[in-house]
């Protein structure tokens, strides 16, 4: 199941739970993302989709500078997985499917 | 020149104790010229530690284009719990301060040749977690070491390491470390020497610089 949409996503840091919207879009060059929380706007580096399964890196520097790396699986309007900053443990990412992305009529269920 | 230590709340006394110390005993060996101090980014103000029972008084405002040295320390407070049930850890301690007011003060202080900051235990990954010192290499606290490596820093095990105006030290007691190293640098060893003397204190370990041969892979 693709990723492509608007997901709410939750994870936990060391300071605490963020919360974070990512739009994830899919065209030719590939799939590509972004991520918006705790007032920044981050490009995602290293997307790869394999089957449900979808990892990314990101570079955060709000609330806190943290490079991190992003390993889900979708499962309807749902997905599962982990964060991991650097060698720190891995730590719990929750998402919620939001809607469509543009060009898909920003449909509120999938 | 100036000597100032940034108290910010739930910082770790010893980290600022032990260091300050040693800087207060070198002037004196020097007999003047280096001005030892507490601020804080607020400016003067009664500043409640990590460790019950001790609070120390900022005298003056962080003043970040002072030449001499700004020493950060870290924080103390559990290592366990969890934030969103309201725990202060020492991450969150660090966090804390890193997005206050003394943020762009110690940017400053980075970025003016003047000013040499040095940081003991988790004064370096307040600093990371600012984005203050993304690419440099510096040393923390133990446990904060993954952290610290995650932020974008070059993470380095040694008990002080000097990347020219930041050197940072790491975990508590190498704050003892760090300021003999500053006045061994800046003053000469037999400065750094009269202090060890007078303290019944010896340090350990090299000191890491970007100096000389870097080892191969073995």
């Amino acid at each position: 199941m693709s990723i492509a949409g608007v997901w709410h996503l939750r994870m936990k840091t060391p300071i605490g739970t963020i919360d974070a919207e990512y739009r994830f879009t899919e065209s030719d060059a590939g799939l590509t993302g972004t991520a918006s929380g705790a007032g920044e706007d981050v490009v995602l580096e290293n997307v790869v989709a394999d089957g449900d399964r979808v990892t990314w890196t990101q570079r955060i520097t709000k609330p806190l500078r943290l490079n991190l790396a992003y390993d889900v699986t979708v499962t309807g309007d749902r997905l599962t997985g982990h964060s991991r900053a650097g060698r720190l443990p891995r730590s719990q990412v929750t998402g919620r499917f939001l809607k469509h992305g543009i060009g898909s009529g920003d449909e509120l269920t999938r | 020149m100036r000597a100032q230590f940034v108290l910010f709340d739930g910082f770790d006394p010893l980290d600022v104790v032990a260091p300050f110390e040693v800087l207060t005993a070198g002037a004196a060996f020097l007999g003047g010229g280096l001005d030892v101090e507490l601020v804080s980014a607020e400016g003067p103000r009664t500043v409640v530690s990590g460790t019950p029972g001790i609070s120390l008084t900022a005298t003056a405002a962080l003043d970040p284009g002072a030449p001499g040295y700004v020493v950060v320390p870290g924080a103390t407070g559990p290592t366990e719990g969890d934030p969103d049930e309201g725990a202060e850890t020492i991450p969150v301690l660090l966090a804390r301060f890193a997005g206050s007011a003394a943020a762009p003060l110690l940017r400053r202080a980075l970025a003016d040749p003047a000013v040499t900051v040095a940081t003991v235990c988790g004064g370096s990954l307040a600093l990371a977690m600012a984005g203050l010192i993304e690419g440099r290499h510096a040393n923390t606290h133990v446990l904060g070491f993954d952290m610290l490596e995650a932020t974008g820093v070059h993470a380095v095990r040694a008990r002080v390491v000097d990347d020219g105006d930041l050197i940072s030290a790491g975990g508590v007691t190498s704050g003892l470390d760090l300021a003999l190293h500053l006045l061994e640098r800046d003053f000469g060893p037999q400065i750094a020497h009269a202090v060890e003397q007078l303290f019944e204190y010896e340090r350990r370990g090299t000191v890491w610089t970007r100096a000389g041969r870097t080892p191969v892979l073995v």
